[in-house]
């Protein structure tokens, strides 16, 4: 008995020994900067020397209209581009399951390659592209469906749709792959009575396919919305900083531009990625009750 | 998933980490004799950096040095290394000369003052020393210039009935130049000159030229001065009479100027580089000296845009050779050094700012490619001494985006009057910078 204990007490013991490399290594890159942004928040930098000014940080921010539009310009972009690109990823996906018969691997390549290309390469092309005499818009306009040219990065409103359709280009190949995996899972049966009640494919869509791939959805779309809230990349390099004038906008390109261009003031940096990060987590959790309550009933 | 892409807040993170682990391990003497440069522009920068190498390798043989391209982000990677203390740093870095004054602020003991290592300032342009001044210590080796100039083709002209030797070598006025741009684009169709939307260059050499300030002296925005608005106007009126190629972007800008958009634009004089990079432009480009605008005082038919120069980093761990590089080649006019500065400027295009090299020989030559064998050097050098000096300050950036995204909304009518303009890159101004 005595010996069984000692003995619990060397496994114990190895135990700990075996974790101790990730616990330290967990405390010192994710614990202690946690730890040590709380004292960045209360404060004021300026490249080396910082001044303590308490909650003024998120004052200063309550007030900054670049950082509100950059954040509204975040909840658009979700609220917009999430469903259109599940919804697509998901008739992708249905139609790569069962409309195609040949090629199917190479039109899923094709449609994930976006995911794995970098963005900073295919947006030299984009930009040739969507230049107000573009190839894009002279396209459209010798096809008479516009009789302007758009200001695909010029313009406002229209710098967000190309946003949103980067965006769109490059994530729907990724989720479709999750939908591919769960439409597999979807027992052929289910269908076959189906078929043999007589409901129509698009019926069989909405009432078959996405109530059973509900946990799917729910996994891409909490996944998605974490991404957008911190969507960099194609506002930094498609639409250029966030051009036009600020109108692309998003809080990750804010924080890093406070941090690294404007001001180097980490402080403020620091306290912006707190609501950042407090939003993302209310969005997942809301995400999770919501769609997560239907998915068990 | 999107790709995770935490870049500001893991930046933060790991640089906070840094910050303590780091700091206790600088200082100790590294024994091999290797300078590390960082800068851009292969052809230019790069260029200029590797020829001084060259000259100075002939007097020290043993001494390598690594020049590296950081292309985009350099001061993003600087800033990370000087939060850390100096780790990961170069021992010579390449500045925008609008940027230095940011970085001499925020890190004051971050460079080495080249002064008290005994560079001779007078024989530097002293409007490239102002910006690294700060109290009695000078931090920098100045590098090139960005004397501005109109661009225009003569073959554009010709096609609209326009004599080009009517114009060349001429001061003109901005209202000369629109009735020029408007026979152009009637004839050719072609809009005088290209224009990036997003960017903030093409009123800075204007605002430049009229001897206008952003800054006041005590550093507050001064964009309410008779010298912005009328600038602001100016560009208003060739916006509205179809005068700008409009293009997004630096390389598209560039792309529109070398496929023949536009029958010119206004820039300095490093762009000779990326004129000569097509063929084509051979014998059709003839520069004028920048446009001056009625009517304000001080003004000058010269401005400046860019321009860099060269700093060492205090954390340098071979800063007596770093220092030395810079100083016996960039700053001293011997035979050999006058024979680089001379060189890259015919190469690249890099003019130097080293008062001494101004009398070489490449500096007066014509240059076949331009029309008529234009001079282009000289010329551009003879405007460089006419500059109205620009107060930077260390928040120029965030005044150059506030403005930049003012004009632009002002162009697109969403901003009605210059008035409003103005407040509103006061405003986005006062946001960004907390102030």
């Amino acid at each position: 008995m005595k010996q069984k204990a000692s003995f619990q007490r060397y496994l114990n013991r190895f135990g700990w020994f075996c974790v101790l490399p990730s616990v330290i290594l967990f405390g010192v890159f994710m614990l202690y900067p946690i730890l040590s942004s709380l004292y960045y928040v209360t404060r004021r930098w300026k490249g080396m020397s910082n001044t303590f000014i308490g909650l003024g940080n998120f004052i200063r921010m309550a007030q900054d209209k670049v950082f509100l539009s950059a954040l509204g310009n975040n909840f658009l972009f979700m609220v917009v581009q999430i469903p259109l690109m599940v919804f697509l990823a998901l008739v992708l996906a249905v139609i790569l399951n069962q409309g195609i018969r040949r090629w199917k691997g190479a039109f899923r390549l094709a449609i994930f390659l976006p995911a794995v290309t970098s963005l900073v390469v295919v947006s030299v092309l984009f930009r040739v592209l969507l230049q107000e005499n573009g190839m894009l818009n002279n396209v459209l306009l010798k096809a008479h469906l516009i009789t302007q040219p758009i200001g695909w990065l010029n313009d406002a409103a229209w710098a967000k749709v190309t946003i949103i359709l980067a965006m769109t280009w490059r994530w729907t190949g990724y989720n479709m792959v999750f939908f591919l995996v769960g439409l597999q899972s979807i027992d052929p049966q289910i269908y076959e009575a189906a078929e043999v009640d007589g409901a129509s494919k698009t019926r069989q869509f909405f009432t078959i396919t996405i109530p059973l791939l509900i946990p799917v959805i729910l996994f891409s779309v909490v996944t998605s919305t974490s991404g957008t809230m911190q969507l960099f990349d194609e506002p930094n390099i498609l639409t250029w900083q966030g051009g036009p004038a600020n109108a692309t906008m998003t809080t990750a390109l804010y924080i890093y531009r406070q941090a690294f261009f404007i001001n180097a003031d980490f402080g403020y940096a620091t306290a912006m990625s707190y609501v950042v990060v407090l939003i993302s987590g209310i969005f997942a959790f809301a995400q999770m009750r919501l769609l997560g309550d239907r998915g068990n009933s | 998933m999107k790709r995770t892409r935490f870049a500001a807040i893991a930046m933060i993170a790991i640089m906070a980490l840094t910050l303590g682990a780091l700091s206790s391990c600088g200082g100790q003497p590294k024994m091999t004799d290797t300078v590390t440069v960082w800068c851009w522009d292969p052809n230019f920068n790069l260029y200029a950096m590797k020829e001084a190498v060259a000259v100075y390798q002939k007097a020290n043989p043993g001494v390598k040095v690594e020049i590296v391209d950081m292309a985009q982000d350099i001061e993003a990677k600087i800033i990370s290394g000087l939060q850390a203390g100096g780790a990961g740093l170069p021992d010579i870095a390449l500045f925008q000369d609008f940027r230095i004054e940011q970085f001499l602020s925020d890190y004051p003991d971050a460079f080495v003052d080249l002064k008290a290592e005994g560079v001779d300032y007078s024989q530097f342009a002293p409007y490239k020393v102002g910006p690294m001044t700060v109290g009695g210590k000078v931090y920098g080796i100045p590098f090139d210039t960005g004397s501005t100039g109109l661009w225009l083709r003569t073959d554009y002209m010709k096609e609209a009935g326009i004599d080009p030797d009517a114009y060349l070598g001429k001061n003109l006025t901005w209202s000369e130049v629109i009735a020029l741009g408007e026979k152009i684009k009637a004839k050719t169709g072609k809009p005088l000159l290209a224009y990036q939307s997003d960017n903030f260059d093409m009123l800075r050499i204007v605002v430049q030229s009229t001897g206008g300030q952003f800054f006041k002296d005590d550093g507050s925005l001064n964009l309410r001065s008779e010298a912005f608005k009328k600038s602001l106007a100016l560009f208003k009126e060739l916006n509205d009479k179809g005068l700008l190629y409009q293009v997004v972007g630096w390389s598209d800008w560039i792309n529109a100027i070398n496929s023949d958009t536009s029958a010119g634009f206004l820039n300095a004089i490093w762009m000779v580089g990326s004129v000569k990079s097509r063929p084509e432009n051979a014998g059709k480009y003839m520069v004028l000296p920048t446009p001056l605008i009625e009517g304000v005082p001080g003004a000058a038919n010269a401005s400046n845009n860019g321009g860099s120069s060269w700093y060492v980093f205090l954390s340098s761990k071979n800063k007596a050779r770093a220092v030395d590089l810079l100083k016996s080649v960039w700053a001293t006019a011997t035979p050999d050094n006058l024979e680089f500065y001379n060189k890259i400027l015919k190469d690249a295009g890099a003019m130097g700012t080293f008062l001494p090299s101004q009398s070489s020989s490449n500096y007066k030559a014509g240059d076949d490619f331009f029309y008529k064998g234009q001079a282009l050097s000289k010329d551009f050098a003879s405007w460089m001494a006419n500059v109205p000096v620009l107060k930077y300050t260390p928040n120029y950036v965030p005044m150059r985006d506030a403005v930049a995204h003012a004009t632009l909304n002002y162009f697109q009518g969403k901003l009605a009057t210059i008035d409003e303009a103005i407040a509103a890159a006061e405003t986005e101004y006062k946001q960004v910078t907390g102030k």
